[in-house]
């Protein structure tokens, strides 16, 4: 049963608030005049507002719509004849506290229970405090609940993040990778010969459609022409061909992460000193197997400033694979890319598994560097980001970074670092 | 990279000394950029990181770098005689294949060791120095069998008769490019070609046919072997020059005696001249120490640096402020002074260098399109939602079909291995469907959802496509609808401060009259609804799903 509280009586009697405040309304009333006028203002204006009746402008409510009788007043007065109004009304009556349930039916309600062994604990027996007289059944805690998963980042999206987190917290700022490049960017701007050998380094997809970009300003496209076919003012020899502005331009999928790094490099924003690097989904031909997917990932990115050497560059590959793979015993080993002179493999030590590579690094050739702009020595590095991320998430075969199955995501644990 | 088999004794008898298997694998082999693969009795598998060094793609080019740094150090010397044999290139090869040069090598003793050097040293420079045999090719002939001078020119197809290299039958061009198993693999080389290119001795014996095959009568090569003849043929001179220097020091390192051959290009060819081959004289190239010693960050004296240079088989001289330095003629990759650093750098050992990292302030900024998908991440997997990751390869009937949508331009790959992964995807949805239609049997209700990159064709951009961050959603259980949808969408979008509007629509994709549009600002960036029952049928799916897709560029664009 439901009865109308002091509030509910008091409203009934001197009329609703809000009504009282429109019915105040035969002109605009500043704030302060309508609160001395009307009592209860706040709840009030509150109300008014919401229903639309009124709007505030410059400190003065103005009239908008004189309402009709509202479904409270009503309500309050058939609450008055021991009369109950419909449920919607009558919720937000008890919702404005001006109508409540009777207390003696929660006592009611609570004293059933008084004395016996009870499962559920009721709002009841709490507000009449008669739980003292009841016994709280004990369950069985050794049980859990029923499964919950719960929503989850994807376990490579994670391990990504917290190799973003550890490059930030080194200096690096991170550059937006794109998916489909010009072959200057992937290959000229990085010096790799049109019909060299070094150009087949990495087996490369070609697009159906679209099929030719744009070149970039055509400053750094005469630079990068001259040279590779006679090494321009790099001190270089060049290649030794007619280079073919039009090979260049063909649009491919990003094949390499570095591809990005020319782009840095020729950039305005370019920053010196500056730490830059990219997270990549690269694209490559392969026959799919346990180590090579669809798409994979390649972490890169470069390092410049006026002086750097090649001591530098073993640094700050120690730093970052201990920082990013945790294990601190690091092997540097000559390696080659088409566009580092010096070039160099980095590998790691796993306790179980022993030496494995982690990266590849090196200093970017001056024929690289020159065409674009930049005179300063730049340090270029490349993780095999998705064979570390395979070793932290336990995973045998590549393709299950790209996992397609629901039980395991949901059943996988969160990575901590 | 390359990877070369070679015999472990026959390495060491090439060094000139003992090498015990685990100093090779530690030491010996970095210094020809190598890695043993695998050992199998006495056979070493070894990748050669370096892709533009072809000569160190054989026991005798690894030795030869190895053996610098065990005592033989300074600049191998080859002495080439005068030549006896011509070669006299006729103009009609300029527009099929313009380029040869040629040696003769005799005296060999021609070991199974040697020979299967020969062979893998042959195939590797033209397979991956000569790009598939298109930039070089590379023939290797008895030369008691050939009767100078050799005419290197072109056939009609049909012109002339020979039998091929482990064929018994005289057969023309045309019926060797048809029947024999290289005539097949390397045809497309010719493709368009009126004539093919020959060599063919005084006698009329046919060689060989560049860049296809040799005859079985001249081009085979035996123990019995002695003396050869050998001809690289291709389209880049220097190229083909750097090809037999490798070649040819290889076989002069296992006791072969070098003879010149003249090559007569006569008027008509691309050059007019004629060209004793090979050139195996050194060549120069000058460097200063400062140079070196600023890149390497080592402080190392212009002694120390000629000895590191001889030991890396050159031959180094100070010379004032410089220093000089003569290199072999196998050498075709020093174009600048950082190679000869390089090189100096491999025979101090990376080992022994002391790592300086670079004192640097800078500071670490994050992407927006990072951070905003990691926050739509948080609050997505907040209401419960698990994220999975797809691939941005699909194909057409992914894409259009299944989802009952026309097909659009989309950006196509030509040359794909498989035609599942030979569209980028424009949309992420259909991923979402391929997920839950590939886990049918797993505990309903599926809330998934996935944020990454779709790919469009866009004229206005430098690679005529745009890559857009997109957010979808998808919702599975054998009761779901429109609302709960909507709700999970409103949770997103409350979160993030966004206000917007849902508006009727229809799209293909999802049930008439239960899809909305989602408006912000007056723009649509997304879509909402129910999954139509069509498009469920086309990925097997048993139960509804509701789903919505939002363009996370525009999205957060907006202020």
């Amino acid at each position: 049963m439901y009865r109308l509280t002091d509030e509910g009586r008091q409203y009934l009697e001197k009329g609703l608030p809000e009504i009282n405040l429109v019915r105040a309304l035969d002109k605009p009333l500043s704030v302060e005049k309508a609160r001395s006028m009307v009592e209860n203002f706040n709840i009030a204006l509150s109300w008014s507002k919401k229903n639309g009746w009124v709007k505030l402008e410059k400190g003065n409510i103005i009239l908008v719509k004189r309402p009709g009788k509202p479904p409270e007043q009503d309500g309050l007065e058939l609450m008055s004849r021991n009369e109950l109004p419909d449920k919607r009304t009558l919720r937000t009556l008890i919702n404005r506290k001006l109508v409540e349930e009777e207390r003696e039916d929660i006592v009611k309600k609570a004293q059933k229970l008084v004395g016996k062994e009870i499962t559920n604990l009721t709002p009841e027996l709490i507000k009449t405090g008669l739980w003292k007289k009841t016994k709280l059944k004990p369950y069985n805690v050794t049980a859990t609940g029923n499964k919950i998963y719960a929503g989850k980042r994807q376990p490579y999206n994670q391990f990504l993040d917290i190799m973003r987190s550890k490059l930030f917290s080194m200096g690096f700022e991170e550059v937006r990778g794109q998916s489909i490049i010009t072959e200057f960017w992937n290959f000229d701007a990085l010096y790799q010969a049109q019909n060299h050998p070094s150009r087949d380094w990495a087996q490369t997809y070609s697009l159906k459609y679209p099929k030719e970009g744009k070149l970039p300003d055509s400053k750094i496209v005469k630079q990068v022409k001259a040279t590779h076919e006679n090494g321009w003012k790099t001190g270089s020899s060049g290649w030794g061909y007619k280079w073919d502005e039009k090979k260049a331009a063909r649009l491919m999928p990003i094949a390499h992460d570095t591809a990005l790094s020319p782009v840095t490099l020729a950039s305005k924003e370019l920053k010196v000193p500056g730490k830059y690097f990219q997270i990549v989904r690269c694209f490559r031909p392969d026959i799919i197997d346990a180590t090579h997917g669809v798409e994979f990932n390649q972490m890169g990115g470069i390092v410049i400033d006026r002086e750097l050497n090649f001591r530098n560059l073993l640094g700050l590959l120690k730093e970052f694979v201990t920082e990013t793979t945790g294990f601190d015993k690091v092997r540097f080993r000559p390696d080659y890319f088409p566009f580092t002179e010096m070039s160099v493999e980095v590998s790691a030590k796993h306790p179980d598994m022993g030496w494995f590579e982690v990266a590849g690094a090196g200093m970017f050739r001056e024929e690289l560097t020159n065409p674009l702009g930049v005179k300063d020595p730049v340090m270029a590095w490349g993780f095999g980001i998705d064979r570390l991320a395979m070793m932290k998430l336990n995973i045998k075969d590549i393709r299950e970074l790209f996992s397609k199955n629901l039980d395991w995501l949901r059943k996988s644990s969160v990575l901590m670092g | 990279m390359p990877t070369i088999e070679i015999d472990y004794d026959d390495l060491q008898t090439l060094i000139g000394r003992h090498v015990p298997l685990d100093e090779l694998r530690d030491k010996a082999i970095l210094y020809a950029k190598g890695e043993i693969e695998s050992v199998d009795g006495d056979m070493l598998k070894i990748d050669i990181k370096d892709t533009n060094r072809p000569d160190l793609w054989s026991a005798e080019g690894v030795a030869r770098e190895i053996a610098g740094r065990y005592g033989k150090p300074g600049i191998p010397e080859y002495k080439v005689k005068k030549p006896t044999l011509t070669v006299r290139v006729d103009p009609k090869v300029s527009n099929v294949r313009p380029y040869t040069v040629c040696a003769v090598v005799r005296g060999l003793n021609i070991d199974d060791n040697m020979l299967s050097q020969m062979i893998q040293l042959q195939e590797k420079v033209s397979e991956t120095f000569g790009k598939k045999r298109h930039e070089v090719a590379i023939g290797v002939y008895d030369y008691h069998k050939i009767k100078g001078p050799i005419r290197y020119t072109t056939v009609k197809p049909e012109g002339i008769k020979f039998v091929p290299l482990e064929f018994e039958k005289p057969l023309t061009p045309k019926q060797i490019l048809e029947q024999h198993p290289k005539g097949k693999e390397y045809k497309h080389l010719l493709d368009g070609c009126p004539e093919y290119p020959i060599f063919i001795d005084s006698a009329g014996e046919v060689l060989s046919m560049p860049p296809i095959i040799n005859s079985n009568h001249t081009g085979k090569v035996t123990a019995e072997t002695k003396d050869v003849f050998i001809e690289c043929s291709g389209f880049n001179l220097e190229w083909n020059k750097s090809a037999l220097n490798v070649l040819i020091a290889a076989l002069a390192d296992r006791g072969g005696k070098v003879e010149g051959v003249r090559v007569v290009y006569a008027k008509g060819n691309k050059i007019n001249k004629t060209l004793i081959t090979p050139d195996l004289g050194p060549k120069k190239f000058s460097v200063k120490p400062s140079d070196i010693i600023r890149l390497l960050g080592l402080k190392l004296t212009t002694k120390q640096m000629v000895n590191l240079l001889e030991q890396a088989r050159y031959s180094a001289r100070t010379s004032g402020s410089k220093i000089d330095v003569l290199y072999p003629a196998y050498r075709q990759d020093i174009m600048h002074w950082r190679d000869v650093a390089e090189d100096i750098t491999i025979s101090y050992g990376y080992e022994n260098i002391e790592p300086a990292p670079p004192q640097l302030a800078t500071t670490g900024k994050e992407l927006e399109t990072e951070i905003s998908s990691r926050k739509i991440a948080g609050v997505m997997t907040g209401m419960g939602l698990q994220e999975v990751l797809s691939y941005m390869l699909t194909n057409k009937d992914n894409i259009f079909r299944k989802m009952n949508v026309k097909e659009e331009r989309a950006v196509e790959i030509e040359n794909f291995i498989s035609v599942n992964w030979s569209v980028f995807r424009t949309w992420l949805l259909p991923g979402l469907l391929e997920f839950l239609s590939g886990n049918k049997h797993i505990e309903y209700p599926q809330k998934v959802f996935e944020t990454g990159n779709a790919i469009t064709p866009d004229p206005a951009q430098e690679t005529k496509t745009k890559d857009a961050r997109k957010l979808a959603c998808a919702v599975s259980s054998t009761v779901v609808g429109y609302e709960d949808i909507t709700s999970i969408m409103d949770g997103l979008l409350s979160s993030l401060g966004v206000k917007y509007q849902l508006k009727t629509r229809t799209h293909p994709s999802f049930i008439q009259g239960r899809t909305a549009a989602v408006v912000v600002s007056g723009i649509e960036l997304g879509v909402v609804g129910e999954i139509n029952p069509a498009v469920l049928n086309n990925w097997g799916l048993e139960k509804p799903v509701a789903a919505f897709e939002l363009d996370l560029e525009k999205l957060l664009d907006k202020p």
